[in-house]
């Protein structure tokens, strides 16, 4: 299945991929309307870790056998066998964080449910991939069961 | 056409059914349950008592799915009987032939000896959505509820009751709340949040001795320590036992709960295999014996069970605990030895603001972590204990936010593209 992949090679540390992510999870869809006027804020599915020096956005992996899934205790966790996105129903998530407990990359996020990224499954590509300056985020397939 | 029997249909019996699904393609799966639902979340009962969750919300997969699946449910079967040698289960009226059974029958609340609390209408215990629907229908703003037990199950209670109940207390035998997750330190400020946002009054270091009654209904209760307290719901959640009755009766060989393989699940039977609370797991983390009553750990050994049932490869990597839990917005998360004693130990606590976190080491390895407010990425040190991770391995202060550049350059990039170290 198509995932995003960071280049920490070629990561800024600009921290964009956040807002647009934010944005795009957002009621308004406008990117300072979305930043700095929501309430709640909505919260970013990708995270850049590191430094100035080096760095990377992490989002969730879509694992093959995804370990949140799997530890998840309501059944709102779950693998579309179609596409292969992991997500969050958020009638039946009670936020507990049991997934964000097992995951081993960090992808996933607290708000008052889960939070994790959903490749914004609408679009033909990720915001974060979309609005990355320097192309340090790709979206392809590099293999793995969908 | 192979045939597969599970008997129970929660988190383990699921994980089984579905992973023999997914290794054999043409076979028959029947899951018994004695339960009237379609497999539900148990840990959601307390959100469903609260109204945090619809009924609805709470079925596992959709009723479809099974279909789809080819996976039989069968509801309000309680199994009678496991014959060895015939290789079959007796429920209701009915008897199962099975290849492979998989026993999924978690566990059974442990009611404590009381006095005069046989036959009382209003006393409860709190495991399953049957007991819960019965709580649910007779609490209300009028009810004064006393809860036995601050284990996971009656904390969870407590607080369900808190949003209905004019007043909830607690009773514990042990002077601390949540002794299975929670070390001393952090079970005391966890306890003041509660009483502060859930106004729950706590009987620590106390027990219900005896139950006052006025013909079938409990009026008050009397604890070790002289008080009295009224109450017109008693809710029992003093602990869990595994269910190994069926087991034991069968000749399957059960200690503390039914004994298995630790890789492969299987019982002392060849074709019986069992997952989940009913059996006593190998900790990976101590090599201790015990029942690791949790919700993943049912999965995973679900998982396992099945995979081993079908002919597949999934072993189970080995088990150890992990929780997350909230209370009135609170969040905790703890894995591993939390409350490991012995020289080779050592912890270290970083307390700021209400952020909590705890982590035990063994040597220079992580073993354990209690994570309150403070569980941003827990999974990656889950993922340090899990994989046994030479601490001197990791690049950044391990009390930071953990994050994929506490790893080396390959490390790292192996973690990028989604390959689990």
């Amino acid at each position: 299945m198509k995932k995003v992949y960071a280049k920490e090679e070629l990561c800024l540390n600009c921290r964009l991929c956040e807002v647009y992510c934010k944005t795009a999870h957002s009621k308004t869809k406008d990117v300072l309307k979305a930043n700095k006027y929501e309430n709640p804020t909505p919260v970013s599915r990708i995270t850049v870790y590191g430094d100035k020096m080096l760095s990377a956005a992490v989002n969730c992996r879509h694992c093959d056998n995804p370990k949140c899934v799997q530890a998840c205790i309501t059944g709102a966790m779950t693998k579309d066998e179609k596409t292969g996105i992991v997500s969050v129903n958020e009638k039946k998530c009670i936020g507990c964080m049991t997934c964000l407990s097992v995951c081993p990359f960090g992808c996933i996020k607290t708000g008052k449910f889960a939070v994790k990224c959903d490749l914004c499954q609408d679009e033909d590509e990720p915001a974060c991939v979309k609005n990355c300056p320097n192309h340090a985020l790709v979206y392809i397939d590099l293999g793995g069961a969908k | 056409m192979k045939k597969y029997i599970i008997i129970g249909a929660s988190a383990a019996g699921l994980a089984c059914a579905e992973q023999i699904r997914k290794e054999d393609k043409n076979c028959s799966i029947t899951v018994l349950t004695r339960e009237a639902y379609l497999p539900y979340s148990r840990p959601s009962i307390s959100y469903y008592l609260k109204g945090a969750v619809k009924e609805n919300d709470m079925y596992l997969r959709s009723p479809n799915y099974y279909i789809e699946k080819g996976i039989d449910i069968v509801t309000s079967a309680p199994v009678r009987s496991i014959d060895k040698k015939n290789k079959t289960v007796k429920a209701g009226r009915k008897a199962y032939s099975y290849d492979k059974l998989c026993i999924c029958t978690g566990s059974k609340p442990f009611v404590p000896p009381i006095k005069n609390i046989n036959g009382k209408v209003n006393a409860y215990t709190f495991l399953d959505l049957a007991s819960t629907k019965a709580v649910k229908a007779k609490a209300n703003g009028n009810t004064k509820a006393v809860v036995i037990g601050a284990g996971l199950i009656g904390m969870k209670a407590a607080e369900g009751l808190s949003k209905i109940c004019k007043s909830v207390d607690v009773v514990e035998l042990s002077p601390r709340i949540l002794p299975s997750i929670l070390d001393e330190k952090s079970a005391r400020s966890v306890k003041k949040y509660i009483e502060e946002n859930g106004h729950i009054v706590f009987h620590l270091g106390d027990t219900v001795t005896e139950a006052k009654s006025n013909a079938n209904r409990i009026t008050s209760v009397v604890l070790k320590s002289g008080k009295e307290l009224e109450c017109d719901m008693l809710i029992l959640a003093v602990g869990v036992r595994p269910e190994t009755e069926l087991a034991e009766k069968a000749g399957i060989k059960v200690e503390r709960g039914i004994v298995t393989n630790p890789e492969t699940m299987q019982t002392s039977d060849k074709s019986i295999y069992a997952a989940g609370d009913c059996t006593v797991s190998v900790d990976m983390l101590d090599g201790s014996k015990r029942v690791i009553a949790l919700y993943p750990n049912a999965v995973y050994q679900g998982t396992a069970a099945g995979s081993q049932m079908a002919g597949g490869d999934i072993k189970l990597d080995g088990a150890y605990s992990v929780n997350a839990i909230d209370f009135y917005g609170l969040r905790i998360c703890t894995c591993g030895l939390i409350n490991a004693v012995g020289e080779q130990y050592s912890d270290r606590t970083v307390r700021s603001g209400d952020k909590y976190k705890r982590l035990i080491f063994e040597n220079n390895r992580l073993v354990g972590f209690v994570l309150i407010n403070a569980s941003e990425n827990a999974g990656i040190y889950t993922s340090l204990i899990e994989n046994k991770t030479d601490l001197s391995e990791i690049k950044t202060d391990i009390f930071d936010t953990p994050s994929l550049f506490m790893f080396d350059k390959a490390e790292r990039e192996k973690r990028l593209k989604g390959e689990i170290a």
